[in-house]
Parts: C-alpha cells; sequence; structure tokens
C-alpha cells in the first residue's frame, strides 16, 4: 500500500445539533411563553370584565339620573295632564333616534302609554313590560326599542297628587338607552387593550428570548472551553464563568490536573519498575554469556528467557505508557523540538555508521495534539530503524494535511518487500535478525499509533529504501 | 586504556569490570553519584560506562557537572532506562552514546572501543603505524602480519601510545591510563613495559623524547 487512507479519527465531534427536546434554552423557553400567553389571557380577560362592569354600572347611573332628573320635572298642569317643568338637560334626549329616551306613561284606569316621550323618541313608543313597580322603587328590564334596537331601561312609579281635585294620578317614568352606546366603549377598549397587551407580550418574549440567551451564553463559552481544552489548545479551561458554573469549572479543572498527576505517577512507576527488572535481568545474561561460553543447556535456556523476558518487559511497559497517557485531554506538542533532539541523538548512537541525516524544511507551528513522550516513542523508533538499515541517507519530512499530521521517514537502504510489510508492523516481529533488536520497535509504533488513532504507513521510498509514514491528529 | 563504570548493582558492576578488565582496559568503578563524579572530575579517564538510577546523585546530573566542569571524556550511558525521551535527554546532557539494559557485553564492548576510538579521531577499528597494527576488537597487535605476543601492561601501554601516535605521552600520562587507581603504581615499571615492548616492536617505534616523555612513530 502506497497511498494512506484519512486516519479512523476518534475525535470524530458529536453533532453540534442537538434533539430540541434536550434543549435548556427550548425548555426555559416554552416554560416563559407558557405563563407569558397564560398571564396575558387572564389580564385581559380580567380587565375586560372590570371595564365593562364599570360601563354598565355607569349606564345603569345615568339612566337612574336621567329617571330622577324625569321624576323631578314632572308636574301637572291645570288639566291635570304631566308635563315636564323644564326639559331634561341631556341634548341627546332632544336628537331623534340618539339611543337616549324617556317616556312617561300612565298607569289609571285609562292607561296610555307614551303620555309623554322624548324628543328623541319621535313617533315610537317604548312598550314597556306590564307591571307595575312599588312606589319609589327601581326595575330595571331590557326591550325592543325604535330599529328593533336593544335597549336598557329602568322604570319607577310616581304618584302626584293633582292640586284641583285632590286626586292622585300614577304613572309610570321610564328612562331608557341603546346597549350599543354601552357596547361600544367596551369595543374600543377591548380594541385598544388587548393591542396594548399583545405587545407587552411580544415585549415579553423578546425579553424572555435574550435573557435566556444571555442566560445560557456562559455555558456555550463552557462548550468553547471545553472544545480547546480537546483540541489541545489549552490544558485547562481557562476563562471567568458566572458563581453557579464556576465550581463545576474548577472541579474540572482539578481533575484534569490530577488525571495528568496519575497519569505521571503511573508512568514513573513503570519506569522504576522497568529499571528494577532489567538490572538483574542484565546481571542473569552476561552471568549465562560467561557460562555459555564453557558449556551448558541452562545458560542457553537463561539467555533465551532472559531476552523473552526483555520483550515482555518493554513491549508491556511501552503500552502501559501509552495508554495512560492519551486519555489526557488539552496535550500537544511541538514537532520541531522532538525531531531535533531525536535527530541529535540519533547521529550519536549511529556516529558509527557516518549517515547523512537530513530534516526536511518543515514549519515551526506544527503540533502533535498528544503526548511529547509518545511522539519521541514513535518517531524514535522509525528513526532507529531507518538509521540501522539506510545505506547513507535519513530523511525526516512532515506537514500537515486536512487536519492531520503526516511525518515521513525515508531511507535508502534495503527496505522491506511488500508482503512483509504487514508482519514487520505485529508484536516482536523482525524482517531480519542481523541487526541487533528487540523486534519490537514497530510493533510499540504501530500500538501507539492506533491509540492515537492514526496510522502508520509503510511504503516505498524516493530514496530507495523504506518509507515509514506516521498520520496523527494534529493540534490547532 | 582506562575505563570508570558507575553502577551502583554490585553483581552487574562485577560482571562489567570482569568483562571489560579481561578485554584489555584497566577498571576503576564507583556504586554511586558522588564517588562518580569525583573520580571523574579527578582521573583522566579513556571511557566511562554510566548508570543513570544511583544512589546520592542521579547519572544525568553526574554527567552535566562533568561537562560544565570541562571533562570531555566519551561516557556512554548504560542504563534500564529505554525510553526515547530519555535517551534523548541523556544525549543532550553529553552522553557520547546509550545503551539500554539488558546488553550484550560484545555490544558494549564495540561500542566501548568505538567510542575511544573516534575521541582519538581514528576511524577505523584497525590502528596502525607503519608495519604495526593493532586491531581493537580482539586486542591483537601484528607487525606485518606476524601477531606479537603481549601481557596485559603492555598491551595496554602499546594501546595508549597507539590511539596517540606522533604525540608526546609522558610517563605520569601513561601510568594514569595503564593503571586502575586502587593499583599500586610505579612509574619505574612503565620504563620496563616500554623497554619489552621496544624488544617486539620495530626498532625506532618508540621514541625517548628527553625530559618529556615517551613518542610513537612509523620509524623512517
Amino acid at each position: 500500500m502506497n497511498t494512506a487512507t484519512p486516519a479512523n479519527s476518534a475525535n470524530t465531534r458529536s453533532s453540534t445539533r442537538r434533539p430540541l427536546r434536550n434543549s435548556l434554552r427550548l425548555r426555559l423557553l416554552a416554560g416563559t411563553l407558557f405563563w407569558i400567553t397564560a398571564s396575558i389571557i387572564i389580564a385581559g380577560w380580567g380587565l375586560s370584565g372590570l371595564f365593562r362592569q364599570h360601563v354598565e354600572t355607569q349606564f345603569h347611573a345615568e339612566l337612574k339620573m336621567h329617571l330622577d332628573q324625569l321624576t323631578a320635572q314632572l308636574v301637572l298642569n291645570d288639566k291635570g295632564q304631566p308635563i315636564l317643568s323644564q326639559p331634561l338637560s341631556d341634548p341627546r334626549l332632544n336628537r331623534p333616534y340618539s339611543g337616549c329616551y324617556w317616556q312617561v306613561d300612565s298607569l289609571a284606569q285609562d292607561a296610555a302609554s307614551g303620555l309623554l316621550r322624548s324628543r328623541s323618541l319621535w313617533d315610537y313608543t317604548l312598550a314597556a313590560p306590564a307591571d307595575s313597580p312599588a312606589d319609589g322603587s327601581i326595575h330595571q328590564h331590557r326591550i325592543v326599542g325604535p330599529e328593533g334596537k336593544m335597549l336598557g331601561m329602568v322604570e319607577r312609579s310616581v304618584r302626584i297628587e293633582e292640586a284641583a281635585d285632590g286626586q292622585v294620578r300614577t304613572f309610570r317614568l321610564i328612562a331608557a338607552a341603546d346597549e350599543s352606546l354601552m357596547a361600544e366603549p367596551v369595543a374600543r377598549f377591548n380594541g385598544a387593550l388587548w393591542l396594548a397587551l399583545g405587545l407587552l407580550g411580544v415585549g415579553l418574549v423578546v425579553a424572555a428570548l435574550v435573557q435566556v440567551f444571555i442566560g445560557l451564553a456562559p455555558l456555550e463559552k463552557l462548550r468553547g472551553a471545553l472544545g480547546r481544552v480537546r483540541s489541545g489548545e489549552t490544558q485547562a479551561l481557562e476563562g471567568r464563568f458566572p458563581v453557579e458554573i464556576m465550581p463545576l469549572v474548577e472541579e474540572f479543572n482539578s481533575v484534569l490536573v490530577q488525571n495528568a498527576e496519575v497519569v505521571e505517577r503511573a508512568r514513573t512507576q513503570a519506569g522504576n519498575l522497568a529499571h528494577a527488572l532489567k538490572t538483574p535481568l542484565s546481571v542473569l545474561a552476561n552471568a549465562a554469556a560467561a557460562d555459555n561460553n564453557k558449556e551448558g543447556a541452562l545458560a542457553q535456556l537463561v539467555s533465551d528467557q532472559v531476552a523473552s523476558a526483555r520483550q515482555q518487559v518493554d513491549y508491556h511497559l511501552a503500552r502501559a505508557q501509552a495508554a495512560a497517557t492519551t486519555r489526557i485531554p488539552g496535550t500537544r506538542t511541538p514537532l520541531l523540538p522532538i525531531i531535533d533532539g531525536l535527530v541529535r541523538t540519533m547521529r550519536r548512537i549511529h556516529a558509527e555508521r557516518g549517515l547523512e541525516l537530513v530534516v526536511q524544511p518543515l514549519p515551526a507551528s506544527l503540533l502533535f495534539r498528544g503526548d511529547a513522550q509518545d511522539m519521541q516513542e514513535m518517531l524514535g523508533n522509525l528513526l532507529d530503524n531507518a538509521c540501522k538499515w539506510a545505506s547513507h541517507r535519513v530523511e525526516i519530512s512532515a506537514h500537515s494535511e486536512n487536519d492531520q499530521l503526516r511525518i515521513a521517514i525515508d531511507d535508502d537502504g534495503a527496505g522491506i518487500a511488500v508482503e512483509q510489510r504487514d508482519t514487520v508492523l505485529r508484536r516482536g516481529m523482525r524482517a531480519d535478525e542481523q541487526v541487533p533488536g528487540s523486534g519490537l520497535g514497530l510493533a510499540i509504533v504501530g500500538d501507539l499509533v492506533h491509540l492515537y488513532g492514526g496510522q502508520i504507513v509503510l511504503a516505498d521510498s524516493p530514496l530507495g529504501g523504506l518509507r515509514s509514514l506516521l498520520v496523527l491528529p494534529l493540534a490547532r | 586504556m582506562r575505563i570508570l563504570i558507575v553502577e551502583d548493582e554490585p553483581t552487574l558492576q562485577a560482571q562489567l569490570a570482569e568483562g571489560i578488565g579481561a578485554a584489555g582496559y584497566a577498571v576503576d568503578t564507583a556504586g554511586n553519584g558522588v564517588d562518580a563524579h569525583y573520580l571523574g572530575e579527578t582521573e583522566p579517564y579513556d571511557a566511562v560506562i554510566l548508570d543513570l538510577g544511583l544512589p546520592q546523585m542521579d547519572g544525568i546530573t553526574v554527567l552535566r557537572k562533568w561537562r560544565t566542569a570541562g571533562r570531555t571524556m566519551p561516557v556512554l550511558i548504560l542504563t534500564a532506562r529505554d525510553g526515547w525521551h530519555e535517551k534523548v535527554a541523556g544525549i543532550d546532557a553529553g552522553a557520547d552514546d546509550y545503551l539500554t539494559k539488558p546488553f550484550h557485553m560484545e555490544e558494549l564492548l564495540a561500542r566501548l572501543r568505538a567510542l575511544i576510538r573516534r575521541a582519538g579521531g581514528h576511524a577505523s577499528a584497525d590502528l596502525s603505524c607503519g608495519a604495526l597494527t593493532l586491531d581493537t576488537r580482539n586486542s591483537r597487535a601484528t607487525v606485518a602480519g606476524q601477531a606479537l605476543t603481549l601481557t596485559s601492561h603492555e598491551y595496554r601501554v602499546l594501546a595508549y601510545l597507539m590511539h596517540h601516535r606522533d604525540e608526546v605521552i609522558s610517563r605520569a600520562d601513561l601510568v594514569e591510563h595503564i593503571y586502575a587507581q586502587d593499583f599500586d603504581r610505579d612509574s619505574n615499571t612503565v620504563e620496563v613495559f616500554i623497554a619489552r615492548l621496544r624488544k617486539k616492536l620495530p626498532p625506532g617505534s618508540i621514541e625517548t623524547v628527553r625530559g618529556l616523555g615517551y613518542r610513537l612513530t612509523a620509524p623512517k
């Protein structure tokens, strides 16, 4: 395989569109909207009712006032006929069909409706229900008036003593008004009321939206900060947050720090364990080698087992250290210093081979999203291999592509046959036994690359030997 | 050639001393960082084998102190710590080579030879001076193809002179580089070794520079 496919990236971001059902924003908005609507409807209904009541009261008060005026002005003339001593004050009573009416009926034996009527009634006579209110009491009714309109009316009975014969005559006094006189201001009021409430509602909804967005903005900021930790830009959640979520942020940061400490401790312990195990292994191996010169199957056995134990220790330590690292979010490593350090080291360690180690110019801004030691381990093993196998020249180049870091290590050695390339990436496999090494280097690299969700590809090098291509996550 | 071995594990230290001594080197040992630092500061070693995990002062610190003080002898780090970050740190502290445990004695010796050779500016494992050839890989000296029979001290004197051919080497220098520290030194014995070597080498190979010391050159 000569080309690398994009790494099966382990950092696929969870979709930024979350189901609305689970949105805090939506919950807050739905709650607020419900209360705003309910309050406005109740307020509107209540206010409109109150106003209607008020208008009705006023309507009836006015009718009663007309009635009182009528009562006060009603006198009998010389012929014993009822007349008004003075016209009533309300001008509407004189305008035909204005909606305000009065009427005086006689309640004597010669009962007659409409003895006296307001001018506004014109030629119409109000047909009051046939009842006779007790003296002084006021009755309310609804009747059909001119043009078929519904009228509200009040009536009362009045007894007037005729001066001439001392006879008492009884009249029914009626004041009436068109109910539309009452409905109109109510309708006008309602119109204005619902418009005002509607505006208030819109205002409240806008305010609620603003509040929710401003209120939840720190959460958005927190998400951004988390994203930066994930992508390796920062080591901890940075920035100031409201007191309500600050404890959460601090707790998270302390977990991050603790995590890093645990990993560091695990590493140190792994290193100590390596040291503690390998020195006795060295002693055993040397003793066996010294003995082997003479004779002995035991010596051979010890040598073999020591070699095997060393492999196990190397492999599992490398794995344990790597597994610990990749869990720490927020680590990022500049590539250039690592390559420089390794090249210095390779020049010393492989000084005997007189190789030309060339680092192709690479931007100093290339950042690996992961741990420096892991990067050193991967590149170190690959470079070491290249230096072991190269004839004269080893080249290192790196660039970023599609959010990935691509590092190629080329040598001009014999290369590895295509059918063997998969095998050498497996644990403990070696393409050739002639160059010293535990045969674990490439397997460790393979494991590390896998842990980072990256890829390692062995291909033909333009230099003639092997090209090892690492595809790893890039940090921005 | 005189080597300092710094290793805190006594058995391994003994094995190293034996293996390296058997290859024809004078060997001193140190079991902790402070002793190692002192010896490296005061004695003229031709190479040092340095463990990193040491009591009292760790190997990297010892190495840094030597380099800061201007000590330039080749240093090979021999350690169980085999992470590349540790190797880089070791090399950057001034080490010349890095070998991880467990190791093969042959590989250690090969690297040690290479270090000493490179420090003297020699490219090949075979050092030659006229008809005289020294194969550092198997500690064998030949004159025109004929193998010389040398005692271990004679070999050390010859090897040191071969590594510094055409240079004037004082008797004190020779003493410093052929004896381990605790050896009962007698500078007169150097004259004895030189005299014996002169008999075995082509005539005129070792000149005496009056008042200064000896010089190995190819006879004209």
